[in-house]
């Protein structure tokens, strides 16, 4: 009921106003997030501004900097879609990380074993290769949460290691590269995603795919079925929502689109799977995905700042001598004021609005 | 109420930007002849790693006739060439790159950037490229010693190795010089080495399952355990050090220095001479004479510090013939990589 109400409310509102509406908390965490980890630099010693600048001019500053953010927001993106997704039927995945590294070596290996094909073939054989799998390994979650009652935190978080452990296996035996260094062979030429210019095609595969999950979401009836469940599953069950069916989908096509982020970044970026080469790329997704309050769409001005903040922390370090971690700090304090929006709201004496609350998880046994 | 704290906060960020304005500094110019500039890049970790990273700047820092000198830590292993060009661009004379994982961007970079010489360390140089040098080391030599010294020492017949991750093929030959030494002096000795089981991502930075896993083995006799893996290998010796009667011996640098929880029990080290070899290194290129291809460092085992009177001068003597036999290749450990 209450979803419904604001949703007229806002149709009602012209697009700006919606937009504040839902980017206010968001922007103004980002920017007390920044005063305060400017503080910090202060107190440490070092100039925030220099820092700072430093941080645009290798984020921002030339084209071969606005690449680098963009490939580093690429796998942010299908991250945090990852997780928005399933955050609509109410499921917390924190797989994403071992849904992505299954993406990625399933994709190097149809990258490297599949000889002979033209790219028009191989490169998309490769990414929906990796993406598939990423979704079969999702599904998993899913499965255990519908039939068993086994929470998704929990079943993600420990298949989160059987796919380090697989990866590493693979990459260090039946997959191995020649030489001593675990990793698979470089894909072929003809899988690789180009990079046009400055700007990484895995970048704009990245937005199709938060486009996508934007009209499932919103404008299906199986993305009705999905918010339904994730409001209150037992509802969704009365009014006739297979609701096992949907969270297996929803992991499903959860680990589809972190599978497809960890092939993404094979393809185009590392060129074949090397173990440590991904690290922490799906649990970033959880950042991008509160940032974005779960709005797909969102997740793409999300991944673009977290992605701008990788890619210029090594010129703050050289131009200011700024440790690299200060960005972990910022973005730590960026995802607590988005969580505790109420701290946001009582600084910036802002009105409590309606509008989508996040279910983060819920409860055991659900 | 809040009101104040966001005046507080706003007034705060103003007066740290006008103390930091005041301590500004004025960079020399690299790009200059004159101004002869080291940067240093890290693998994955901090500059005061307490291993490989540290030892490398330290030698960064203690070459002689260096006008500058620089660090970049590496957050993500993507970012190696970045981080590098960040360094040549600016004109950097030399550029130190550390750890075995950065080789091929190394490489990379060393063919973009033909004037600048480049120091790789612990990057075996496959085909040598002429303006970098390959500071590497026989890891199983100086493994072989400390299990040498391991199995002397052991008075139950068993010992114990905590290591990082077998992807790494220098883990592997610590591991492997390790086991050799021990079997050398003692042929039936009960051996317990175990490899941390994760990824990449934590085989190195898990002092939990280093002191677990070096607890396991002391529960099972072991009264030496040997711990190579990073911080990993600390919370190996850092329990060890909490045990009755045993031993412990560090790895990679005198980790008598870096390891002050492990003074209980650290009787050595089984070190790669970094420090050293880095110096040297940059010397020969300041000369213009950096040697193409693969630089061999020496090993060694650390001093024995507190332990130098439980240690006999028997087994000093043992390990001294030992060292000079390996050195002179008179005496193999073992280890073959390739098979």
């Amino acid at each position: 009921m209450a979803a419904q109400e604001t949703e007229t409310m806002q149709e009602r509102e012209s697009v700006g106003k919606r937009l504040w509406r839902s980017a206010s908390v968001p922007v103004l965490s980002i920017i007390l997030a920044l005063v305060i980890g400017g503080v910090i630099l202060a107190l440490s010693g070092n100039n925030p501004i220099a820092a700072y600048v430093a941080l645009l001019r290798g984020s921002f500053g030339s084209a071969e900097a606005f690449g680098r953010t963009l490939e580093k927001a690429t796998p942010l993106i299908f991250g945090g879609l990852a997780v928005a997704f399933a955050f609509k039927a109410g499921l917390f995945n924190i797989g994403g990380q071992g849904q992505l590294l299954i993406g990625a070596i399933i994709a190097a290996y149809v990258g490297f074993a599949f000889d002979g094909l033209p790219f028009i073939i191989h490169m998309p054989l490769a990414l929906i290769a990796g993406a598939v799998a990423g979704g079969l390994y999702g599904a998993i979650a899913g499965a255990l949460k519908a039939y068993t009652g086994a929470h998704e935190v929990i079943t993600t978080i420990m298949l989160n290691y059987v796919a380090i452990n697989l990866t590493d296996y693979l990459a260090d035996g039946p997959w191995k590269d020649e030489g001593i260094i675990a990793r698979t062979p470089a894909v072929l030429e003809s899988a690789v995603i180009p990079t046009w210019g400055f700007l990484p095609f895995g970048f704009l595969l990245a937005v199709l795919a938060a486009i996508a999950t934007w009209y499932l979401v919103y404008r299906t009836t199986f993305g009705y079925a999905i918010r339904t469940t994730g409001i209150n599953p037992n509802a969704a069950q009365y009014a006739g929502i297979k609701v096992s069916q949907v969270i297996i989908l929803t992991m499903g096509i959860s680990g589809f689109l972190a599978g497809m982020g960890g092939a993404v970044e094979t393809l185009g970026v590392v060129g074949r799977y090397q173990p440590g080469f991904n690290l922490g790329l799906g649990f970033d997704g959880i950042t991008i995905a509160l940032l974005a309050k779960t709005n797909p769409l969102g997740v793409i001005p999300a991944a673009i700042l977290i992605g701008a903040m990788q890619a210029g922390s090594s010129q703050m370090q050289f131009s200011a001598g700024v440790p690299f971690q200060i960005i972990d700090v910022i973005q730590a304090l960026i995802l607590f004021f988005v969580s505790a929006d109420i701290i946001v709201r009582k600084v910036f004496r802002m009105r409590e609005t309606g509008g989508e609350k996040i279910t983060l998880s819920t409860g055991w046994g659900s | 109420m809040f009101k104040r704290i966001s005046l507080l906060m706003v007034i705060l960020a103003l007066v740290s930007l006008v103390l930091a304005a005041c301590n500004s500094s004025d960079p020399e110019d690299c790009s200059s002849d004159e101004v002869f500039c080291v940067g240093l890049v890290t693998d994955v970790g901090e500059v005061d790693d307490k291993s490989f990273n540290q030892s490398a700047w330290e030698g960064v820092q203690g070459a002689e006739g260096v006008d500058k000198v620089e660090f970049i830590e590496t957050g993500d292993a993507k970012d190696y060439g970045a981080n590098i060009a960040l360094f040549a661009e600016d004109g950097y004379d030399v550029i130190v790159t550390v750890g075995f994982a950065m080789g091929e961007a190394t490489a990379e970079a060393a063919a973009t950037y033909p004037d600048i010489d480049f120091i790789g360390v612990d990057q075996f140089q496959g085909e040598a490229i002429d303006n970098v040098a390959g500071l590497i080391f026989n890891e199983d030599k100086a493994g072989f010693l400390a299990g040498a010294l391991a199995a002397m020492l052991s008075e139950t017949g068993t010992i114990g190795a905590v290591l990082g991750t077998d992807l790494v093929p220098p883990v592997v030959a610590f591991k492997e010089g390790y086991e050799g030494g021990a079997r050398y002096i003692n042929p039936d000795i009960n051996l317990i080495s175990t490899y941390h089981p994760g990824g990449m991502d934590v085989a190195f930075t898990d002092p939990e399952w280093g002191a677990s896993t070096a607890k396991q083995a002391l529960d099972q006799g072991a009264d030496v355990i040997f711990g190579a893996g990073g911080k990993t290998g600390n919370g190996a010796l850092g329990e060890v050090a909490g045990a009755e009667g045993a031993y412990c011996i560090g790895v990679d640098t005198d980790q008598w220095e870096t390891a002050p929880e492990a003074h209980g029990c650290l009787v050595s080290s089984a070190m790669k001479l970094i420090t050293p070899g880095v110096q040297a290194l940059i010397a020969a290129s300041k000369a213009g004479e950096l040697p193409a291809g693969n630089y061999i460092g020496d090993v060694g085992l650390a001093s024995f510090h507190d332990f130098d009177s439980e240690v006999s001068q028997e087994i000093k003597d043992t390990l001294s013939d030992l060292e000079q036999q390996l050195a002179a290749g008179t005496l193999e450990t073992g280890y073959n990589p390739g098979g």
